[in-house]
């Protein structure tokens, strides 16, 4: 690991826009862990999954191209949409149309200006499919974008949707250079997207790691940053380290100052160790089963409700989670999401007779010599496929091992099949004939990810993410009401609804919310996970030495 | 990949029997442990404690007890009752693996040694090809292609293996082909076929029925390696390769998880190993007496 930082002075603080004023305001002057505040140096840092692209639909996309292109808006702590790309915002009296004022003298690192045509462009290319989750959010809800002028843009709606703001804050809405979209190779924007962002990336040796270069000409740094200026450290090497043991012994080793995804069981003894611990409990669609609603065994709702009765999720999770991942009960979104449902997530208690009692009622009433119920000869065989290592981690893949056996005494025979990532992502079972029920989570800031889980599919407008190929007008109804409603206690409320909704006919049951968790070692600094999808942050950390 | 050195062909088998001598340590401990764990294979409820999936949330992660011979894992299950279940998929991987092995490698090795000049040339390249193509690359390109499964991992590792077995049967056969007794028998006018299928065959390949036994063991290894990968039966299976890649993620709060099933791979490649040893250095003998 090389680390060439300097000492910071004050004049060379100062002459790079004031970052050491705002790091003597934020940061001790001298860290715990040891040393004085470095300038420059390569943060060198172990993630989990490796992404096709830096830019994309998948959260592990997000992280990336957070350190590289800027949003129009930043989430704050406290859940509010703060000024980055953009300074303020307003809404239209009808709320169809958000106007955004753009900050002046911002450039790409192609040198093109960012203009609210520019941003007007990325919203076309969102929704023409340039980002796949950008894609279904706009949905339904975005019809056009335009420039004002140079620095105003005017985003317009077919339907009101007040969260617009907060939406926008996730990575998968990072603004790129329009002259680079249609300039450069696909290739070229997929691995080294070109953003007005704190760093640029240098270069990609797939299946190893990405390197990125501090721009030092950054100037639009979101409000919420710990430090007004350029990146502080000159590098970071962000590695791609699969095994969660590889990089909990590299961090241990010093070979690595940061480390995505610590593993349940080690996560005591890293904090005992020193090391510090970031954790955050992702908003959202959490880790949950959702049940194959259009054919197979779990078409009969009292099957359903049967599975979910059958499965002792609490003591699974706290017992492997090491008392870390939070149990979730609710189907629908995980604890952390505005407009959480307690009552939904209350819904299925641990009740074996009740699984058994339901089962009899649906007809299973036969056991072969395995213990396995039949009905009419046939098996009560449940298909679980998950993404192994990309969606389901080792932990998920251990706890979802513990509902297998939990669900085989009531007389289930649950096959779980792990699917690697590239078979998982070239679309391996995601029929509704390859599988009895959906395992994932689907990361999110507002409840509005409903609309994205639930929306009837249809010939016209097919929902591929209705993975419980489920279509009620009067679930959708909630919903849409929920992503409309102007004040904030009516949204919450009818999200509630689709929740309960979603419990009561047992369409989908929560297991844990995903986490997002970062260790690191104390010659780091100021590495903080941004709140709207957890992911870390790089512009702020510096190094001690 | 197995780097055996072809064995040296000798005369036909004689009928004379070797003398009666004290069985050596090494091929006790072997048969004990092979003889366990075929044991634990054909009849795992007689030897393991416990379920082998049933999970016991209280007594997660506790260390090797009396209560617990192997420890537990993350779930709270029995480490030892799920290795004694895991036998049976584990050996029959490697026994699978090793049969498909030695069966491709004596159809291709034969040919390539007694087929005319252009089957033996087109054989030959094949092997010399398949050979320098890395064995686990191929296994993991035939995992790939066909999906995780025990099948997969027999298919893969026996083809995976058998380009190195192919080139020690092809030895064999063109040293059989050229001793005395074929010689002999050719001279005595007996056809081509009776020379192939009495003569040169059975006295190539005997060699192989210890290169079989090495095999399985080596099979095992090789399986565990896809398994610890990701690649291998699908869960809750307690393969051992799979107990393995499972245990891991624990290696530094509950080791026994990693060392056991680990201890108990290399037990068994041992075993497997020295009965070979054994096996071929009894067929030599008896080809001596």
């Amino acid at each position: 690991m090389s680390t060439t930082a300097r000492p910071v002075r004050p004049l060379v603080a100062l002459a790079a826009g004031g970052a050491l004023l705002a790091l003597a305001g934020c940061a001790p002057a001298t860290a715990s862990g040891g040393g004085e505040p470095l300038e420059g140096g390569t943060v060198v840092y172990a993630h989990q999954q490796e992404p096709a692209c830096v830019f994309g639909g998948w959260i592990e996309q997000a992280y990336l191209s957070y350190q590289v292109l800027d949003s129009l808006l930043s989430l704050d702590e406290d859940g509010t949409a703060v000024p980055w790309l953009a300074d303020s915002y307003e809404v239209s009296d009808d709320q169809l149309a958000w106007t955004f004022h753009l900050k002046g003298d911002v450039t790409f690192t192609d040198g093109s200006p960012l203009t609210a045509g520019v941003v007007a462009h990325n919203f076309d290319y969102w929704i023409a499919g340039g980002n796949s989750t950008a894609q279904v959010w706009l949905d339904g809800y975005y019809t056009s974008a335009e420039a004002l002028d140079d620095l105003t843009l005017v985003v317009h709606l077919a339907r009101p949707y007040p969260r617009l703001p907060e939406t926008l804050t996730q990575g998968y809405f990072g603004i790129q250079s329009q002259e680079a979209l249609e300039n450069r190779s696909e290739e070229q924007n997929c691995e080294a997207p070109i953003g007005t962002g704190a760093f640029t990336v240098d270069s990609w040796s797939r299946g190893s790691e990405i390197v990125l270069k501090r721009n030092p000409d950054y100037t639009s740094w979101p409000a919420n940053a710990k430090h007004q200026g350029p990146a502080i450290v000159d590098t970071v090497e962000w590695k791609f380290v699969a095994d969660a043991t590889t990089r909990v012994a590299a961090l241990r080793s010093g070979e690595v100052q940061a480390i995505y995804d610590v593993p349940a069981v080690e996560w005591a003894s890293l904090g005992d160790e020193g090391y510090e611990l970031e954790k955050y409990v992702t908003a959202g669609r959490p880790q949950q089963l959702t049940f194959t609603t259009s054919r197979g065994v779990f078409a009969d709702e009292k099957v359903r409700q049967a599975f979910a009765y059958s499965l002792d999720r609490e003591s699974a999770v706290e017992t492997i989670g090491q008392g870390l991942i939070p149990f979730e009960g609710n189907g629908g979104v995980s604890q952390s999401t505005p407009g959480y449902s307690q009552k939904a997530a209350d819904r299925y208690d641990y009740d074996p007779d009740q699984a058994n009692a339901l089962l009899d009622e649906a007809g299973w009433t036969g056991r072969d010599d395995d213990g396995t119920r039949t009905k009419d000869g046939e098996r009560l065989t449940v298909v679980l496929p998950y993404g192994a290592g990309s969606i389901i981690n080792a932990d998920g893949a251990a706890i979802l091992q513990a509902l297998q056996e939990q669900a085989t005494k009531v007389g289930f025979d649950v096959q779980l099949v792990p699917v690697p990532q590239s078979e998982f992502f070239a679309g391996a079972y995601s029929t509704a004939e390859e599988k009895d029920i959906t395992v994932g989570y689907w990361t999110a800031v507002t409840a509005g990810i409903l609309y994205i889980n639930w929306r009837p599919s249809t010939a016209d407008h097919p929902n591929y993410w209705n993975n419980a190929f489920y279509n009620d007008s009067t679930l959708e109804g909630y919903i849409l009401e929920g992503n409309s409603a102007s004040d904030v206690d009516a949204q919450n409320a009818a999200y509630q609804r689709a929740q309960e909704y979603i419990a009561d006919h047992a369409l989908a049951i929560g297991v844990y919310d995903r986490l997002s968790t970062l260790a690191v070692g104390g010659s780091l600094k100021d590495v903080w996970q941004e709140h709207s999808q957890g992911g870390p942050v790089f512009h702020d950390a510096y190094l001690v030495g | 990949m197995t780097t055996l050195a072809p064995a040296p062909v000798a005369p036909p088998v004689s009928a004379s029997r070797p003398r009666r001598r004290r069985p050596a340590p090494s091929l006790v401990a072997a048969i004990a442990v092979i003889a366990f764990l075929l044991l634990a294979a054909a009849w795992p409820a007689l030897l393991a404690t416990h379920s082998p999936t049933a999970n016991d949330f209280a007594a997660a992660l506790q260390p090797p007890s009396f209560a617990h011979w192997f420890g537990t894992d993350e779930a709270g299950r029995d480490l030892y009752s799920r290795v004694v279940w895991g036998a049976r998929e584990s050996l029959l991987i490697g026994a699978g693996a090793a049969t498909v092995s030695l069966g491709l490698a004596v159809v291709l090795g034969t040919a390539a040694a007694l087929g005319g000049r252009i089957l033996s040339g087109v054989v030959g390249f094949v092997l010399e090809v398949a050979f320098a193509f890395p064995a686990l690359l191929l296994a993991l390109l035939l995992v790939a292609v066909l999906g995780p499964s025990a099948w997969t991992q027999v298919l893969a590792v026996g083809i995976g293996t058998a380009p190195g077995y192919a080139r020690i049967v092809r030895a064999q056969v063109l040293a059989a082909r050229s001793s005395g007794y074929v010689e002999a028998a050719v001279a005595l006018g007996h056809p081509r076929r009776r020379i192939v299928l009495r003569q040169i065959l059975p006295n190539a390949l005997r060699p192989l029925v210890a290169i079989f036994a090495l095999s399985v063991g080596q099979s095992i290894v090789w399986a565990s390696s896809l398994a610890f990968l990701g690649l291998g039966v699908a869960p809750p299976s307690s393969e051992w390769g799979a107990l393995l890649d499972a245990g891991r993620a624990y290696i530094t709060r509950a080791p026994w998880l990693v060392v056991i099933p680990g201890l108990v791979i290399v037990a068994l490649a041992l075993a497997a190993t020295s009965l070979g040893g054994h096996l071929r250095t009894a067929l030599d003998k008896g080809e001596k007496a």
